[in-house]
């Protein structure tokens, strides 16, 4: 079963709490009044004790009578009552009402009036009782009065608290659905309006009245996402076009050349000329197939790395070495200029490989007879290596797409220049699945300086991680 | 010597077929993986030549089956799957050398010769084809007696080449043995040509027969006549 919506939750917990809330506050309330009433009945009898002291007198013959206005406490009045003692025990006067009371225990009574609760017949009563001194002699005297109007005012106030509670909880309750709805409208539509931009509009964005409050806030990510997600697109869409441009075209030529050394007869040495052409072609095929597979699983994060400490400056210099014959070949100088022990942890052939297609693209793309420098160099927390040539220099707007898979600044010297347009994004990638970052930016001199920061490695202690099936292998995949 | 090929896809297995007759070797190919199982168990061969995805039983269960009852016999894995884990299960499992598709001939076949060799001594310390002579102890090379001056690199490349004497050598061969560098992608296949360029310069001087050959689109050969 799906859980309850938000609105109904929200709903739901709104209701409970305010609920409890209720409880407490009434609960409060009524025990409050509650003790109110009791006081207020027991000031009444403490009146009523004095006024009756008041209609009691002794008259002439030394006996105590009772001779109050009968107004204040009617013989026939139900709800209230008194009567009075002699200390003999003798009953000097009693009201209608108080005959349904038991007689007062006369040698408990002390001088000082206290309160008590009485039960007659099932009806309770509140007595005052006390001894009085009427003429010098001791007279016994109660007063009481019905609780039961008290109770049934008290009675009143309960229903009204206990039928009014899930009324008001009730309406709260509606009110705060209401509410919850009107504040999640807006996601709603949200929803329904992200779920309308598919792959085909994703240049669509979400709209919002408000971009400062917590919707627009939302709508804003949102559409940051979508920002991000066409970006991708547009680089899947790009990639797989220029993919497929790069696949065809060796496929293209090795049709072309066999179709063509089909159509009439040639000599031995064309034909293997032809084939050795169509080779080339497969080489070429292979390579580029074996290169975007590599990237896939850089994609994918399926490779395994062995990262170890490397002295980055030694490893240029192998880099440098190996490569230094095409340099010679174009009569450049390749120049490396280290700073003394800058170490990084890396993989040494995935780090190698970025180095060798940055150096390579430097030797590709500066003139014959140019100077190229490489300078290893650290700081506190960084390991860095620029790659400076006398190229033609990276326009500001290719700067960020250069990495690109298959970018190529200039698409007509693409496959002569050779190179399958991926050095660079796999040089990108090498640096970054090493914790670094690679960047190009224009040299004082002309040309480029393509550096690479990677985190250097402070401690020469570091751990030594070597993977043995890598390693054993001595290839990566 | 016989050789067994397990391999489904018809092309390959020609092609494969026709490579190793070329090198005189005797070749049964086995189309599915059922057959190359019952060949390779009753049939004695020196080498098999197994691609690990076949139809009915793939190649790492026969290679498994075939060492449990311990047939010895020679096994260099074809596979098209690049990843680690399966070359390294293949080897796990007794294989004794592999091969990624797309694989170059010249590559399987020095392969082959290898594995072949493999278990009799063959170190041979003095090389020499027609008047070129090399001296892998004292890392001498001479062309009609007269001495080369070769670097470190040029030696190897040389010796590589003259030990494969008369058969193809690819780049990727060289990158492997002679660079130690998977090629991948690194740059190194100019290297290779700048290299083999330069090393022609000195061994084939003027006036001397031309040993070292390209052959377009598949690597190079070290060989007295033309290919």
């Amino acid at each position: 079963m799906a859980a309850p919506s938000i609105r109904l939750r929200l709903t739901g917990w709104y209701s409970l709490v305010l609920f409890l809330m209720l409880v407490v506050y009434a609960t409060a309330t009524f025990v409050a009044v509650r003790h109110e009433f009791f006081e207020q009945l027991d000031d009444q009898l403490h009146d009523d004790f004095e006024a009756a002291e008041g209609f009691l007198s002794a008259s002439s013959d030394g006996r105590v009578a009772w001779s109050g206005e009968r107004r204040h406490d009617p013989d026939d009045a139900e709800d209230r009552g008194s009567d009075a003692w002699a200390a003999s025990g003798e009953q000097i006067y009693r009201s209608g009402a108080a005959s349904a009371l038991p007689p007062v225990a006369l040698a408990t009574t002390s001088a000082t009036p206290h309160y008590e609760t009485l039960v007659t017949n099932g009806r309770r009563w509140r007595t005052l009782s006390g001894t009085t001194l009427v003429g010098g002699r001791s007279v016994v005297l109660r007063v009481s009065r019905l609780e039961e109007r008290l109770r049934a005012q008290l009675w009143e106030i309960l229903v009204v608290l206990v039928l009014g509670l899930p009324l008001v909880v009730a309406l709260a309750g509606a009110g705060g659905y209401v509410l919850a709805r009107r504040a999640l409208t807006p996601i709603d539509h949200l929803a329904s309006e992200a779920r309308r931009i598919t792959a085909d509009r994703l240049h669509e964005r979400l709209s919002t009245p408000n971009p400062h409050d917590e919707i627009g806030r939302l709508t804003a990510v949102i559409n940051e996402t979508f920002a991000r997600l066409e970006s991708s697109f547009d680089q899947l869409r790009r990639f797989t076009a220029d993919a497929s441009h790069e696949l065809r075209t060796p496929l293209s030529v090795i049709r072309g050349i066999g179709e063509m050394e089909l159509k009439e007869p040639h000599t031995a040495a064309e034909y293997r000329d032809a084939i050795g052409s169509m080779l080339e072609e497969v080489d070429r095929l292979t390579h580029l197939v074996d290169t975007l597979l590599r990237l896939s699983h850089g994609d994918a994060g399926t490779i395994r790395l062995s990262r170890e400490r490397i002295d980055l400056g030694a490893l240029t210099r192998d880099v440098v070495s190996s490569l230094a014959i095409l340099a010679e070949e174009r009569s450049q100088q390749l120049q490396v200029e280290a700073d003394e022990d800058v170490s990084v942890v890396a993989d040494r052939l995935v780090l190698r490989e970025a180095l060798a297609n940055v150096v390579d693209n430097a030797i590709k793309y500066s003139p014959k007879g140019a100077p190229i420098a490489i300078h290893v160099r650290s700081d506190d927390e960084r390991a860095m290596v620029e790659i400076i040539d006398r190229g033609p220099g990276v326009a500001a707007e290719h700067r960020e797409r250069i990495f690109d898979r298959f970018f190529r600044i200039d698409q007509a010297r693409s496959r002569d220049s050779g190179g399958t347009g991926l050095g660079l994004a796999i040089a990108k990638w090498s640096v970054a699945v090493n914790g670094g970052t690679i960047a190009v930016e224009g040299a004082p001199e002309g040309g480029s300086v393509f550096r690479i920061v990677l985190p250097g490695a402070t401690r020469p202690t570091s751990s030594v991680h070597h993977d043995p099936v890598t390693q054993g292998m001595g290839e990566h995949v | 010597m016989r050789i067994l090929v397990v391999e489904d896809e018809r092309k390959i297995a020609e092609i494969l077929a026709s490579a190793l007759a070329g090198e005189h070797f005797d070749v049964v190919i086995a189309p599915t993986g059922e057959d190359g199982f019952y060949r390779a168990n009753a049939e004695a061969f020196d080498l098999v030549l197994l691609d690990l995805m076949l139809p009915g039983r793939s190649g790492l269960e026969i290679l498994q089956t075939l060492r449990q009852r311990h047939v010895e016999t020679p096994v260099l894995i074809l596979t098209a799957r690049d990843g680690v884990d399966d070359r390294v299960l293949g080897l796990d499992l007794g294989a004794d050398d592999y091969l990624v598709k797309p694989f170059a001939l010249p590559e399987l076949l020095a392969r082959v010769r290898a594995l072949l060799r493999r278990g009799r001594p063959s170190e041979v310390f003095r090389l020499k084809a027609a008047d070129l002579e090399l001296d892998v102890v004292a890392r001498r090379a001479n062309r009609s007696d007269r001495p080369l001056d070769l670097t470190t690199r040029e030696f190897e490349l040389l010796e590589y080449l003259l030990r494969h004497q008369g058969h193809l050598v690819s780049r990727e061969m060289l990158a492997r043995e002679v660079w130690k560098e998977p090629r991948r992608a690194t740059p190194l296949d100019n290297v290779i040509d700048v290299q083999i360029a330069r090393l022609r310069k000195k061994v084939d001087t003027e006036g001397a027969a031309r040993l070292i050959h390209t052959v377009r689109g598949v690597g190079f050969i070290l060989r007295e006549e033309e290919p």
